[in-house]
């Protein structure tokens, strides 16, 4: 590339050959974290080369939260021998570059952030993870069956909380350095622009989008005592699959195991792994006492959480309208469905909507 | 030469006698032997045993007293019936059957005991050093590209009995209601994206909620045990805390395990039979959007032979038995007859990559059925046999590993096959291999169809006196 690009600037129209070129070129030299097909399950994993990457997702099963806040991570070593302890910090991975980022997940981002960066203290293994990535977002194509991220004040071509975005026209793509970050990638691996492409000469498709209605803030305070709660949690299962495939949620548990034993050698990891509110332990107390045993109290909790109580502490919601627990819940448990309750529209004539072609 | 590290459990009452026998009488005996004395070899839970390789054994031997001088009775008895399903499931997830013996040895014999561990030590030195505990440093997991789904029978489905049934569905639920049989019915709805789920139904004017269609895939017996301690006791004033269930023929059979178990008594439960024609896949979400395609069978019921529920109050819609479309036919491109066949390493990476990518979200125990104990055993707060990691490329597999073949053996006699754990499954894990795979082996080893009948499950509650006999 000839001149600098600078954030904010025309987007530059690039083919799909010299960013499989540029992509192949990052992986060779830092980790390249892009969606995978592993065993029939789209995922973002580390990839050796642009040839493993797959293309044709709408979601990953998992949001990218895990790139930056994994399942379980050891937080540092406690070594003893004999009488001598040791402390170890585990240090993180270095720089690397997330391509294929999907807008409602680099949204969910900003209610991480929120949390773990912008309040005190300061999570330094999320925070020195997310200053060595660089996010590379692709604009979906289409909204899927369940996404609702419109709703959410995202959208399916969102380059806000991207480092570059790109958006696939036909067979070219539509580049957009967003941040400084970008810019710096761009400058360190120069993406080759064949000629013949002609800038500037392609429009972004309208993506046309129905927005779902969203209650007010304060609308959730005097709902908190319906017994729609236990109504809807009836068929909840209590599994964790909602909270762990969602780009926000963010509940860990911190355990010290024990990693090797030979003789008087210890090695010990304190780990924090993700934790769930829809477990039944999670709320439990010291002597027995749970003050969420009821499976509505728990799912009441989740969607609290996400749409009153996060939002008034943190700021942002933490929702994206991914729609992925919509999706992986074997119990057919909706969130959209509870946002409707909340704005007072019963469902029926929702599903009237749905009949007359509305929606 | 490999030196192999093996672990004895030794009953105290007769082989860990018989071994000091052995020391006396000068026997040589290898020094690979690391002993753990226990009370009785039916202290030896599955747990026990694949910690122990977890950390790193090349082989464990269970020692016990001969079947009819158990100290205790009958201990020894449940050992001969639990090792040998413990070993086919160790072995389906890549261990090689030698690594893992069983013997009776008297405390006189102590030449037996010397005759036995040279063997085994023999055995296993030549097997070399184990795969099985996974250091995460080290792994390497073998990804895979998505195999192609196979085409299987495409259902069609008699939509004019559907109606019928519902309709019918509808006025049972509606009397049962109306007259105070029942205070609830968990059946199937449709929600306004027309996904079929499960509902529950208190008043029979919301009984037009209710029903039957082809995606009615839940097993909602699942959820009564939940129910009945929810509602208010019987004999608490004029409440009847009786709950009506909707029911498809393999449910039904969680219903004669749940009653064998004494989950409820029978009365409690009122039972909707639906006759069934089969249930149709669902794409499951994999991160791609599904374009529809033609109705595609569940593999539950390709294999399925019932049509009828086992045990009902009302049958709604009859249907005659059929042979099943098709025995040896699979949805997925790897049978379970093929994955069988593989030898121990290649089962191994097949079940590493296949656990590695568990959340441990719980979906699959919380979905089934039977899974019910109060707080599971591998998820105690105080991390008893398993600790809480669950990452990824080897992070917490050991665990992960132990929480799923724990569960499948659990389910050893009791699954009846529902395959609700792997429909749950966000992460696409093909869990019911391990549970058919069990299932198959119970029938083989004790004739025992689990559900069929109410019938206490051979495995862990019954003891014909004859285990163990050759």
């Amino acid at each position: 590339m000839s001149s600098r690009m600078i954030p904010g600037t025309t987007p530059t129209v690039i083919s799909k050959n010299s960013l499989i070129q540029w992509l192949d070129q990052i992986a060779s030299q830092m980790r390249l974290i892009a969606p995978r097909d592993i065993d029939g399950n789209i995922l973002y994993r580390q990839v050796g080369n642009a040839a493993e990457i797959t293309w044709d997702y709408t979601r990953p099963v998992l949001s990218i939260k895990d790139v930056f806040f994994p399942p379980t991570e050891v937080l540092f070593t406690i070594e003893k021998i004999g009488n001598e302890v040791n402390i170890r910090e585990t240090s993180p991975e270095g720089e690397q570059v997330l391509f294929g980022v999907r807008p409602c997940d680099a949204h969910g981002l900003q209610a991480l952030d929120a949390l773990f960066i912008a309040t005190q203290p300061i999570d330094p293994y999320y925070m020195r993870r997310r200053e060595n990535t660089t996010l590379v977002g692709l604009a979906c194509p289409e909204m899927g069956a369940t996404c609702f991220c419109t709703t959410m004040g995202g959208a399916p071509d969102d380059p806000r909380h991207m480092d570059l975005m790109l958006h696939a026209i036909e067979d070219v793509y539509l580049l957009e350095v967003v941040t400084e970050k970008g810019a710096f990638l761009l400058e360190r691996y120069p993406l080759v622009i064949e000629p013949g492409i002609q800038p500037n000469t392609y429009i972004r498709p309208e993506i046309t989008t129905e927005r779902l209605a969203y209650p007010a803030l304060d609308s959730w305070p005097e709902q908190f005592n319906q017994l729609y709660w236990e109504e809807i949690a009836e068929r909840c299962l209590s599994c964790r699959a909602c909270a762990y495939v969602c780009p926000t949620c963010r509940c860990f548990d911190v355990r010290d195991e024990i990693q090797s034993e030979q003789g008087d050698n210890k090695v010990y990891e304190r780990i924090r792994c993700w934790d769930s509110c829809a477990g039944e332990a999670y709320r439990r107390i010291a002597g027995g006492h749970n003050p969420r045993a009821a499976k509505g109290e728990r799912l009441r909790n989740r969607f609290y959480c996400k749409y009153y109580y996060f939002p008034q502490q943190y700021g942002p919601a933490a929702c994206t309208g991914c729609g992925r627990c919509i999706d992986v819940c074997p119990a057919g448990v909706d969130i959209t469905e509870i946002l409707h309750f909340m704005a007072g529209i019963a469902m029926v004539e929702k599903q009237a909507q749905v009949e007359v072609g509305r929606i | 030469m490999y030196e192999p590290k093996i672990i004895a459990f030794l009953c105290t009452w007769c082989s860990y006698t018989g071994a000091d026998t052995a020391g006396i009488a000068r026997l040589k005996s290898p020094a690979n032997l690391r002993t753990v004395r226990v009370p009785c070899s039916g202290r030896v839970s599955p747990e026990l045993i694949m910690r122990t390789f977890d950390q790193g054994a090349d082989g464990v031997l269970v020692l016990g007293c001969h079947i009819g001088e158990c100290h205790y009775d009958s201990g020894n008895h449940r050992t001969a019936k639990r090792l040998p399903v413990l070993k086919t499931l160790l072995t389906f997830a890549g261990l090689e059957e030698e690594r893992l013996r069983l013997d009776w040895v008297s405390a006189s014999e102590g030449e037996h005991f010397s005759r036995i561990v040279t063997d085994f030590v023999d055995t296993v030195r030549a097997l070399g050093p184990v795969r099985w505990r996974v250091d995460r440093r080290e792994f390497n997991p073998s990804y895979q590209r998505a195999p192609a789904l196979q085409s299987s029978p495409h259902a069609s489905f008699s939509n004019a009995t559907l109606e019928q049934q519902t309709l019918q569905l509808r006025q049972t639920a509606q009397e049962l209601l109306d007259s105070g049989q029942v205070a609830c019915v968990i059946g199937y709805e449709q929600d306004w994206r027309g996904r079929t789920r499960p509902t529950f139904v208190y008043h029979p004017e919301d009984t037009s909620r209710l029903v039957w269609n082809q995606d009615c895939t839940h097993n909602l017996t699942g959820y009564l045990n939940h129910k009945l301690h929810q509602l208010p006791q019987a004999g608490d004033g004029q409440t009847n805390n009786r709950v009506a269930v909707v029911v498809k023929a393999c449910d039904s059979r969680a219903i004669h395990v749940q009653l064998a178990e004494k989950s409820y008594t029978r009365d409690q439960v009122y039972i909707i039979g639906m006759a069934c024609q089969g249930i149709q896949e669902k794409a499951r979400y994999d991160g791609k959007v599904h374009t529809q395609q033609e109705p595609v069978l569940q593999q539950r019921c390709i294999q399925c032979t019932d049509r009828n529920p086992v045990i009902s109050d009302i049958l709604i819609g009859d249907l005659k038995k059929e042979a099943p479309i098709s025995t040896g036919l699979s949805n997925r491109s790897l049978t379970l007859t093929q994955l069988e066949a593989k030898t121990p390493s290649e089962r191994m990476d097949f079940w590493l990559s296949q656990f590695d990518r568990c959340i441990r979200c719980y979906a699959c125990r919380q979905a089934c059925p039977m899974c019910d104990c109060p707080t599971c055993l591998y998820e105690r707060d105080d991390s008893l046999w398993v600790g809480a990691a669950h990452g990824w490329d080897g992070v917490g597999l050991n665990e992960k590993r132990t929480f799923h073949l724990g569960r499948a053996y659990h389910l050893a006699g009791r699954c009846i096959g529902c395959d609700e754990c792997e429909r749950a499954c966000p992460m696409g894990i093909p869990i019911s291999y391990l549970n058919q795979m069990l299932s198959q082996e119970m029938e083989r080893s004790y004739n025992h169809r689990a559900g069929v009948t109410i019938i206490p499950t051979p495995l862990v509650t019954i003891l014909s006196g004859e285990e163990g006999v050759q």
